[in-house]
């Protein structure tokens, strides 16, 4: 069957097969920022948004994404040009092996555009689907708290008429922006 | 970036901040003076290895993880994002014995072959699957480890050994396929029991046929992989005297799975010029290809060992768990094959912490004082022998040498195969349950005697100038026995203490509830002694820039960043300027790899000896643009300058005078290695502060502070990272985690929900103090942080909650129900005895 779907404002059309699932055929077309870390919805390292929701990618079936908005981690920011969460988390050394780190910041960024100014424990309470094993949390926590000013911030100069830069915090916008992934243009298999 | 201000780290005399005042103080200070006297604590130090703190330009800023921007933006590239790379890959899948103990007679592919899309089926019985004897234990060699497994295996041990596998088009024709492999088996009694295994009827797991480089103690007859023992000192004599109370607790642990983030993968290929590579998510690349070598009988030059983006190991990737299986795969379907474990393969069928079972006793006067201390442990190695000896051997060697003033010293262990999953290395290797049983048992010993366990422990605790020799303890000879250069105990007791707010602990308001705090002291190593190698090149570019090649790997722990830093603060550069390639067999030298809590130690410093060798070219080139003597120049802020008359030269036009100079052209570079018989310890001190309600044993964790002494902290944010990820591992231990299994050795947590790993809401308040000491042994002072924040939490839960109310808790995980059990028998013994 096919699939229509909008990936990171590219607009992307897969061929799949119905018991496909959506980090499968995300993986397979070079979308590998998000992981496969349980393939149960346990983990939370293959975290992705649809339609700005987050999402275990893991465990959804390709066919919710039809017609839908995915975001991953390849359309927030560049490593020149990083995304206010990504950057709070180099920031704050808010990572070790990374394997988690994508799925955590999809998280995060999901929570942000939904409450935008969250207490530690509003935090804590949004990332516990997602498993860590190096950094003990306390890291991505402050990281995450650290983001939320980051974004105020930013939101406050862009009222100010000046726009600190060229990125909003719910970053549907992304798509003047394509990634290797995108660059490339190709359908599944 | 900002400095942070404090004084100057004292000098090694002065490190250990004894109390401030009273008798205490005195006579910790003479045992000090003592000390000194008996245990010089010199050093042939290199000049330039200590620097007080403003200079460590490079290594006390925070300077960000050099793979930070790869992480955040998806772009880091672990070993399955690699599969497109190869448009012909195919996919591996396991087929695993389903029973806990017997004989595969006979395996049916001919359903699985004719599937369309399957490249290979491989059983034991294929010619490119070898029937060589190995160990998967990614040790050095010989390995310390028995050879006791087979790529695939007829005689199957616990249920997830691996009988045959399937290569094909995709992972679900693979994983079709290995659905429709028929096995027939002849099964044999099983075993799940380590007491029942010792027993002399108790089903054989292996017959003498079945091992080679059995180790010390082994008795296959009696499922006995080792037996090992060692004394200091007589310690039956100290149990005998008049004059000294016993003390014996019990202990026991239970398997704790690694977690880690990217399950084990691997791609194997033959490249154009038909050498076999295998890219694959290791800590030990060098043994990898060492061990693939000897199992394929191959020369170890055609095979390379490429480490990309590791999804962190803890252990779990120090084995050669699925490398084998994937590499036969490759010659079987004759095509590129990737291997990725499922997380179900990843709690039942790979690698786990060892259980183990443990009697501590000690022997102790009415005065406080410890005259003997006496420790077993029984290891449940499960069905295969990697790590088995050395994991159960420190569990001693890492836990006893804290206590270097008592005299007599006895430490014994068995290990003992059951039809369970196999244990092997995990990040701490035997000293949490170590830990576990020591600063459990002497909190009790302390709170027998009525005295304050931190002054009970303080008193007796390791300082500086200690010759260690309890860390020997299983050793023929005393050339390991360490001395101790640097150690921050105390100050990590006083500063953890001051921060949990031991003094003012409030009880709360209802009766039900009590608080109490809890601590234990921890030590780990620095690499193994006398068993480690380190190498490291390095080579200037033409714009001042260089390349380093490290064999030592980054498992995620930031040590490429930690690397950079260290050669630039040799070659007074920024770390930016340091490309840094780590590790991949054909280009990088070699490392013994990521574990033991080497890498900083070891790796480092060859990073350092890289970096100093490398330099010296630099001045003779230096030397020349500037016509000054070399041993005038120094490199800094990206220069080489003259110290006598401040004309300076920039690295760049070192660089291009080096490379196209009219006269003379050479390409710079330097390189180092580093082997030696120290282990310098790291030490801490973990603090637990928790609530329990007497009435359901339910408790609450409301803070956990760890102070560790890692010698100069290179990267502080990176060594903070590892305190907080340890403690949360050993948090783990001591609260949740924990595998089942049922009556026939079926796994029964196969996945996270059932496992119970600590999740963001699970988390109390974690405090890190890091304690700067200096160890002259190690890179600008620098010991190891890796392991040692996986030991305290254990025993200093279970010393809060003895202080909360008055029951020990002495196996793991602690639970709600254990302590409440606790709590209604501390009742029922307390009327019994009115």
């Amino acid at each position: 069957m096919h699939i229509d779907c909008t990936i990171n404002g590219n607009e992307r059309m897969f061929e799949v097969s119905k018991s496909d699932l959506l980090l499968d055929v995300l993986r397979r077309n070079g979308y590998t920022g998000a992981k496969r870390g349980c393939d149960t919805g346990a983990c939370g390292m293959c975290t992705v948004q649809i339609d700005g929701e987050p999402t275990m990618s893991c465990v959804t079936p390709v066919a919710k994404a039809d017609g839908a908005t995915v975001e991953t981690i390849e359309g927030l920011g560049t490593q020149d040009d990083l995304h206010p969460v990504q950057q709070a988390f180099v920031d704050n050394s808010a990572l070790q092996c990374g394997f988690c780190i994508p799925g955590m910041i999809m998280r995060s960024k999901a929570l942000l555009e939904e409450n935008p100014d969250p207490t530690e424990a509003e935090v804590r309470e949004a990332l516990s689907d997602n498993l860590c094993r190096c950094t003990g949390y306390k890291k991505i926590v402050e990281a995450v708290l650290d983001a939320s000013d980051r974004l105020a911030e930013q939101a406050v100069a862009a009222d100010g008429g000046r726009a600190a830069t060229d990125r909003c915090c719910d970053c549907h916008c992304a798509g003047d922006r394509p990634t290797g992934a995108d660059r490339r243009g190709e359908t599944d298999r | 970036m900002e400095e942070i201000e404090r004084e100057e780290p004292p000098g090694v005399d002065a490190s250990e901040d004894v109390a401030a005042s009273g008798d205490a103080a005195d006579t910790e200070a003479s045992a000090d003076e003592a000390n000194a006297e008996e245990s010089p604590v010199e050093w042939d130090e290199p000049e330039n290895n200590r620097k007080p703190r403003a200079e460590r330009v490079n290594l006390t800023t925070d300077v960000e993880k050099d793979d930070a921007r790869k992480i955040v933006t998806g772009e880091a590239r672990y070993t399955a994002d690699y599969s497109r790379r190869f448009p012909d890959l195919a996919h591996g899948t396991v087929v695993r014995s389903e029973i806990a103990h017997g004989y595969v007679t006979a395996i049916d592919t001919s359903d699985a072959e004719a599937i369309e899309g399957v490249y290979a089926v491989v059983t034991p019985r294929d010619d490119v699957v070898p029937d060589t004897l190995y160990s998967s234990s990614g040790q050095s060699y010989p390995e310390p480890s028995p050879w006791d497994m087979r790529v695939l295996r007829r005689h199957v041990r616990f249920v997830g050994d691996p009988i045959a596998a399937v290569a094909a088009e995709t992972s679900e024709i693979a994983d079709r396929a290995a659905r429709a492999i028929d096995v027939e088996y002849e099964e044999r009694e099983d075993v799940f029991d380590v007491e029942a295994a010792l027993e002399p009827d108790a089903p054989r797991l292996f017959e003498d046929d079945e091992v080679e480089n059995a180790q010390s103690g082994a008795d296959y007859g009696r499922n006995l992989e080792s037996h090992f023992e060692g004394e200091i000192g007589d310690v039956e004599a100290a149990f005998d005297r008049d004059d000294v109370r016993i003390h014996e607790t019990e202990l026991e642990t239970p398997y704790q799975s690694h977690c880690v983030p990217e399950p084990h993968t691997t791609i194997a290929y033959t490249d154009e010029d038909g050498r076999y590579t295998f890219i694959t998510a290791t800590q030990v690349p060098n043994h990898t290809r060492r061990q693939l070598a000897h199992v394929f009988d191959v020369p170890i030059r055609d095979v390379r060992v490429e480490k990309p983006s590791v999804g962190a190991g803890f252990g779990a990737k120090q084995e050669m768990a699925i490398e084998p299986i994937t590499f036969a795969l490759h010659l079987a379907a004759d095509r590129p094959v990737k291997l990725e474990m499922t997380r179900r393969e990843e709690f039942y069928a790979l690698r786990s912490r060892h259980p183990m079972d443990l009697t501590m006793r000690s022997a102790v006067t009415e005065d406080g004082t410890i005259v003997a201390m006496d420790l077993y442990a029984r290891s449940n190695a499960g069905a295969y022998g990697t790590h088995g000896m050395t994991v159960a051997s420190n569990v001693g060697t890492k836990a006893l040498p804290l206590y270097p003033r008592v005299p007599n010293v006895r430490f014994e262990g068995d290990v003992v195969h059951t039809n369970l999953p196999m244990g092997a290395a995990m990040r701490g290797y035997g000293a949490p349950q170590g830990h576990f049983a020591v600063e459990a048992h002497l909190d009790e010993v302390a709170r027998d005697l009525g005295v304050d366990p931190i002054e009970f422990k303080r008193n007796h605790a390791i300082r500086t100038g200690d010759l260690d020799d309890v860390s020997t303890i299983l050793k023929d000879d005393d050339r390991f026995a360490r001395r101790i250069r640097s150690c921050g105990l105390r100050e990590c007791i006083d500063r953890g203490k001051d921060a949990i707010g031991w003094d003012e602990i409030e009880q709360p308001d209802e009766d039900h509830l009590h608080r109490g705090v809890g601590m234990a002291i921890c030590a780990q190593g620095s690499g193994v002694a006398g068993r480690e190698l380190g190498a490291a090149k390095l080579k200037m570019n033409e714009d001042g820039s260089f390349h380093l090649h490290v064999g030592g790997v980054d498992t995620g722990t930031g040590n490429d960043t930690m690397f950079s830093q260290v050669a630039a603060e040799v070659l007074g550069c920024g770390p930016d300027d340091i490309v840094v390639t780590s590790s991949d067999t054909d280009v990088t030298p070699f490392d013994y790899g990521s574990y033991a809590s080497s890498t900083t130690y070891i790796s480092g410093t060859a990073v350092k000896k890289a970096a100093e060798d490398t330099k010296e070219r630099i001045r003779y080139w230096g030397s020349k643009l500037l016509e000054e003597s070399e041993s005038n120049l120094e490199t800094e802020g990206g220069e080489v300058y003259s110290e006598a008359t401040g004309a300076s030269v920039s690295l760049e036009e070192i660089g291009y005078e080096a490379t196209y100079g009219h006269d003379e052209r050479e390409q710079i570079m330097g390189d180092g290695h580093h082997s030696t018989d120290e282990s310098p310890p790291p030490f801490g001190a973990q603090f637990v502060d928790v609530t329990v309600d007497e009435e359901t044993g339910e408790f609450e964790l409301n803070e956990l502070v760890y102070a560790a002494d890692c010698g100069v902290a290179i990267n502080p944010p990176l060594a903070e990272g590892q305190v907080e990820g340890g403690q949360h591992m050993s948090l783990e231990y001591a609260t949740s985690g924990g595998l089942e299994f049922d009556d026939e050795g079926n796994p029964q947590t196969t996945g996270f929900r059932q496992y119970g790993m600590p999740r963001t809401t699970d988390h109390p308040p974690m405090e890190t103090i890091l304690v700067e000491t200096h160890e002259p042994t190690g890179p600008f002072g620098a010991k190891s942080i890796g392991e040692l924040p996986t030991n305290g939490i254990p025993p200093a839960l279970s010393n809060a909650i003895r202080d909360a109310v008055g029951v020990r808790l002495t196996s793991l995980p602690i639970t709600s129900e254990d302590v409440k059990a606790a709590i209604d028998r501390r009742g029922a013994e307390n009327y019994s005895s009115n």
